[in-house]
């Protein structure tokens, strides 16, 4: 059976997702030692090559699938950036294509998971020939342990949430019939939204992959197994001190109840989903240094 | 600010850094506890193993244990054995090093091994 990372990578005007890509592409290549195929456009795709050049894209990523984007639809999904309580930004966000990555997926079995979700660890080689055909997460944990976050349901009269940060699926019925009515969801996202409760505008993959999770199952919550590993975190409100290996960074995580205030905290040996993408992408030349 | 006050402050800052620290360094034993064979995923812990020996010493060979996902897995128990309690030894003296490591830090550069460069 063919294993392998999927990943969806579309640039705004700030963000460079692709080179996020790249560079989590060359720690999965490390750490989990498996293809990554990743879903670009052209424009973004364009890009990539002029500032990172073929020979370093060739040595990460293994496929690279061009789709169109539709533009107008990317521009209405706005979402706010922040890059620590200092700064933030109404930016486009292009995540409509997510409920294809069945179809997109060359692999038998597929671990999609978002660019900012760093691989520095094997933890996830767990996820392959599991006896689970699908597999995401509800169970979450902030890596300052002591904030306080209310992201555990969809709304707060609603379902458990369950993050499409990583998901692990096979082709397989359950996950063709997941995808499926994921689709369905993102077509009648207003009707949802009213039947689920939440307030906000922008479509949020979380959400939609919660919904299909709880409705595969004849709504039954928290239905779908849970990943072999908790999904550590730093949000928008943190920043990266430095690098230290590929697989130990530095962060300076925001403390609780003190806005701009933060203490120092090093993360080693276990993947984490880093929120901030500023500072993704001002560490993206030097973590490419050090995998390349 | 007086001098005491200062120190004082300078102490409560080491403290959160090293409470977050002995936090990520508990995650990561629990992660390194966490083992997957034939489909199936285990938690690592002493019941488990104890659980294997003695079904080891009852002279079986092969067992069907129950997952944490509640799938049952069939396993050759001296392999299992084997593979567990090395992980579990190997994880639990890394966490007693790194603990070690940290208690006797005395500082935030300290704990997390960084230089003023």
């Amino acid at each position: 059976m063919t294993k392998g990372v999927l990943m969806f990578a579309h640039n705004n005007s700030e963000i460079d997702y692709f080179r996020m890509a790249v560079v989590n592409a060359l720690l999965v290549k490390r750490h989990l030692g498996v293809p990554v195929c990743v879903v670009t456009d052209a424009d973004t795709y364009k890009y990539a090559q002029e500032t990172l050049g073929d020979e370093i894209i060739d040595s990460a990523i293994s496929t690279i699938k061009i789709i169109d984007v539709i533009h107008v639809l990317a521009r209405n999904n706005q979402r706010i950036y922040r890059d620590t309580i200092h700064k933030q930004k109404h930016l486009p966000f292009y995540n409509l294509n997510r409920c294809d990555a069945y179809d997109l997926s060359p692999f038998e079995q597929t671990l999609l998971i978002d660019t900012d979700y760093l691989i520095m660890s094997d933890t996830l080689s767990a996820c392959w020939d599991n006896k689970n055909s699908f597999m995401m997460n509800y169970a979450w944990q902030d890596i300052n342990f002591s904030r306080y976050l209310d992201l555990n349901f969809v709304s707060p009269a609603s379902i458990t949430m369950y993050w499409a940060t990583v998901v692990y699926f096979t082709r397989s019925e359950f996950s063709e019939n997941f995808f499926t009515i994921c689709k369905h969801i993102k077509t009648n996202y207003d009707y949802y939204r009213g039947l689920y409760r939440w307030s906000e505008n922008i479509l949020r993959n979380d959400y939609i992959f919660s919904i299909a999770g709880h409705m595969i199952n004849g709504l039954e919550d928290r239905s779908i197994p849970q990943l072999p590993t908790t999904l550590y975190k730093t949000f928008d409100y943190d920043d990266i001190h430095s690098i230290t290996s590929d697989s130990e960074l530095i962060f300076y995580v925001e403390k609780a109840d003190q806005p701009g205030e933060y203490i120092l905290s090093k993360w080693s040996d276990n993947d984490i989903h880093v929120m901030n993408k500023w500072a993704l992408n001002r560490l993206g030349t030097e973590l490419l240094e050090q995998l390349t | 600010m007086s001098e005491k006050l200062t120190k004082a402050l300078e102490f409560a800052n080491y403290r959160s850094t090293l409470n977050n620290q002995r936090a990520i360094l508990k995650a990561k034993a629990e992660s390194l506890l966490s083992y997957s064979i034939d489909g199936g995923t285990f938690t690592i812990d002493p019941g488990l193993i104890s659980f294997v020996k003695l079904l080891k010493d009852e002279g079986m060979e092969t067992a069907v244990l129950i997952d944490i996902y509640d799938n049952p897995i069939s396993v050759d128990l001296d392999d299992f054995y084997t593979e567990i309690l090395s992980r579990y030894v190997e994880a639990t003296n890394d966490y007693h090093a790194e603990y070690g490591k940290l208690s006797k830090a005395r500082s935030v550069k300290s704990i997390l091994d960084i230089t003023d460069d």
